[in-house]
């Protein structure tokens, strides 16, 4: 598999993921006997999906990510690093776990415990809103690199 | 409705409770390993000797701690109402969201 493939799988996984954890939220708010087991596979989705996008990610990151490292932090926008790299990476670790608490928390008794439907839909909102984050410091990062190579190229 | 409906009312399930206090003290410990690790060039050295690379050995700290601490709290009675659950999963969110960029902005 190529370097850039493997790259592009990891948003891939997470606008997924997103995408899983908004139908999680609106199952959540219409909560039924009738739909519980379909808002339950959604979040089992979504954690799944957001697994796979750290396990690409990570591999990635791991392997290849030293050499765009060393552009960002020589180009014009070294904080693509310094600061949404490095943000990010520690903060990944966060939507991780707690996107795999939403199962668990969606395993409980959403459809007769307010409360317990209350901590869903937190929970998945939490998850949308540090996935948005998170495509967006990619969206930083892929960009600091190309402005290093374009700083080169004139 | 009395005390006792109200409080069973507000309650979550053992595990749901202990995983969620198990995520909030997590999220905490991982801004507070970032800055520690960040800092400190042997505790980051320690952490690139476990695996190979720190962020690997960070990442598998933070998965153990949270599985391992959601497993003893879940088999405790916590006494906690949902919505102070609630409060923990959302502000440590906030708090170690803070810290981590905080630091880095810093």
């Amino acid at each position: 598999m190529s370097k850039e493939l493997i790259l592009m799988l990891h948003p891939t996984f997470g606008v997924l993921a997103m995408i899983a954890a908004v139908w999680v939220f609106v199952e959540t708010m219409n909560v039924s006997d009738a739909n519980i087991a379909r808002l339950r596979q959604a979040s089992v989705l979504t954690a799944i999906l957001i697994w796979l996008a750290y396990i690409v990610g990570g591999y990635w990151y791991v392997v290849f990510y030293g050499g765009d490292k060393a552009i960002i932090k020589a180009g014009p926008w070294p904080f693509a690093h310094g600061l949404f790299m490095e943000t990010k990476e520690h903060l990944f670790f966060m939507l991780l776990l707690l996107a795999t608490f939403l199962p668990i928390a969606a395993y409980g008794d959403v459809v007769k415990k307010q409360v317990t439907k209350k901590l869903v839909l937190w929970t998945s909102a939490l998850v949308v809103l540090m996935g948005l984050g998170m495509e967006g410091a990619g969206a930083i990062i892929s960009m600091g690199v190309k402005v290093a190579l374009l700083a080169k190229m004139i | 409705m009395t005390t006792s409906q109200t409080s069973s009312a507000d309650a979550v399930s053992a595990k749901v409770t202990g995983y969620g206090i198990s995520y909030a003290i997590t999220s905490i410990l991982n801004a507070l390993l970032v800055i520690l690790k960040e800092s400190n060039e042997s505790v980051h050295g320690l952490l690139v000797a476990i695996t190979g690379h720190h962020w690997i050995t960070h990442g598998l700290l933070d998965v153990i701690v949270f599985v391992v601490l959601g497993a003893v709290l879940s088999r405790r009675d916590m006494n906690l109402s949902g919505n102070t659950l609630i409060t923990s999963v959302v502000g440590s969110t906030i708090l170690s969201g803070l810290i981590v960029v905080g630091f880095f902005v810093l």
